[in-house]
Parts: C-alpha cells; sequence; structure tokens
C-alpha cells in the first residue's frame, strides 16, 4: 500500500514462492520482463537505454523511454521510467528490490517521482488530509481481505 | 487550448468525502455497521443535520442502508472507495496487476535455478 502521506511514491511488495535467482531471471530476461510488463530492448547494464512499449491501458503515450540506474544480482534493480511523450511530466524511477523471505522472495517495488503538484494529487491531499487517505485505505484494505468474495477482493493488496 | 470537464464516477464520491462531518462517519463504520441513532449520538449536531449526512453519503454509494424493524442500519460500501483508490492511483493498479502476472511467469518458467 501506498506510505502514509507520501503522494509522489507507490509501494507495493508481493510474495512469490520461488528463489530470487529466478525472480531476478524474470526480472531481467526481456523476453521474460516482455511477457509480465511489456516489450521491451532491455539490457542488464547500468546506463543502458531501452524502452517499453504498452499494450495496456495506463494514462500515458504508449511508450516509456528508460534507463538501467543500478544493477546488483540478485538484490536490486533501479531504472528511470519517463513517458517518451514530451508532453506527459512523468519523470519518475521504478525501483525493484528482492529479498529471500523462508522458501521464497519478497518482491518490493517502489515507484516514486510522480508530481506533487499534479491537480488530482493536490485534490486528493485536499479531501484527504490529516491522515484520512492512508487510515481509510489500509482499513478498506482489511475490509477488502476480510470479504467472502467481490471483484475487489482477488487483487487485495499483500502488505 | 480549451479542455472539457468530464463527469467522473467518483465525482458524487468526492463530494460526499468533502465535508469533515461525512468522513467522521465512514471512519466510524469502517469498525462495524451502526444505526442512524447510534451515529447520530457521535455527533454533536441535530438529527436532522446527521441524517442529510448520511443521505449524501448513501446517494454516493459509500453507505448500504438496511431496515431492521424499526432501525435502519448503515454499513460501508467499499466499492466506490476501490474506484477512488485506482482513480487516484492508477499506477498502484497497474503494478498490482503486473506483479500478480509475475507470479504467472514464474510459475510457468523451467526450474534451472533451484
Amino acid at each position: 500500500m501506498t506510505a502514509a502521506e507520501d503522494l509522489t511514491t507507490i509501494r507495493v511488495d508481493q510474495f512469490y514462492p520461488h528463489s530470487p535467482a529466478r525472480v531476478w531471471r524474470a526480472l531481467t530476461t526481456p523476453a521474460l520482463l516482455g511477457q509480465w510488463l511489456m516489450p521491451n530492448d532491455f539490457q542488464a547494464v547500468e546506463g543502458h537505454r531501452f524502452t517499453f512499449t504498452a499494450t495496456r491501458d495506463v494514462n500515458f503515450s504508449g511508450i516509456i523511454a528508460c534507463e538501467v540506474l543500478e544493477i546488483r544480482a540478485p538484490e536490486r534493480l533501479r531504472i528511470s521510467w519517463r513517458d517518451a511523450d514530451g508532453n506527459n511530466p512523468l519523470d519518475s524511477t521504478v525501483t525493484f528490490d528482492l529479498r529471500a523471505e523462508g522458501r521464497g522472495t519478497r518482491l518490493i517495488l517502489e515507484h516514486s517521482g510522480f508530481d506533487p503538484d499534479d491537480p488530482g494529487q493536490q485534490l486528493a491531499r485536499r479531501i484527504m488530509s490529516g491522515g484520512w487517505r492512508s487510515r481509510v485505505l489500509r482499513r478498506l484494505g482489511d475490509l477488502l481481505d476480510a470479504l467472502p468474495e467481490g471483484p475487489a477482493s482477488s487483487r487485495s493488496p499483500e502488505r | 487550448m480549451t479542455r472539457t470537464a468530464r463527469a467522473l464516477p467518483v465525482d458524487r464520491v468526492l463530494a460526499a468525502l468533502a465535508n469533515p462531518t461525512r468522513r467522521e462517519v465512514l471512519d466510524l463504520l469502517l469498525e462495524g455497521p451502526r444505526s442512524a441513532s447510534d451515529i447520530a449520538a457521535q455527533f454533536d449536531m441535530a438529527r436532522p443535520s446527521v441524517s442529510e449526512h448520511l443521505r449524501e453519503l448513501r446517494e454516493s454509494g459509500l453507505l448500504s442502508e438496511t431496515r431492521d424493524g424499526r432501525y435502519r442500519r448503515y454499513s460501508i460500501n467499499a466499492d466506490p472507495l476501490v474506484e477512488l483508490r485506482d482513480w487516484l492511483g492508477p499506477y498502484e493498479r497497474f503494478w498490482r496487476d503486473r506483479l500478480t502476472g509475475l507470479g504467472a511467469v514464474l510459475d510457468s518458467m523451467p526450474d534451472d535455478d533451484t
């Protein structure tokens, strides 16, 4: 779930019952990366510039320009994430951190650099000030976890 | 360049949330369903004002009302909040969906590293 009041960063984490080496391979092999994220010309080399070609509906041009900022197998991959369309100000960083946990791996994804001055973000802050947003979203998560079924319960966050 | 405002499903939810009393009501109901009089007792305001807030919350879809004899019980309806969360952070949903997809890829990968 998103960190308390920091609306410029998204944090999502997920546990996989697979070794860090295997998760690392899925993150850094272009064909595998293409299967779960987007088609790309990634190379596991620091400083390498590449693009993702979007196939689905998020608010951007469809092409994401990236650069490998940090790569440390099998622990951390950090890339820049910028909309190739200059009209979209999104200029952000995505960090994947892998931690061995029990018989598997916890993947912590942090996407940071969202514009705090974006009108949507400002509106959200105004309405949801004083901890309300994080409090409600946290309890909402509990509520969704407790629901027997429903459209949202299948993707209730692991926190 | 002109911009055309487009009504979104979250508009009513945002309007309903743009009031401290209504947010307090939701806070209360996140703990569990309550009767109208139970809710009213928590606020230092006239009963009709509380009823008005409950009506707005109901119309936004955030509350469901059930009748239990002569009592009305209110409970929270999470669906609009889920929509709101997705609207506030489309990328959060994007990454959640993608990380779920990564799980499927990991499951189908050949076992050559374990």
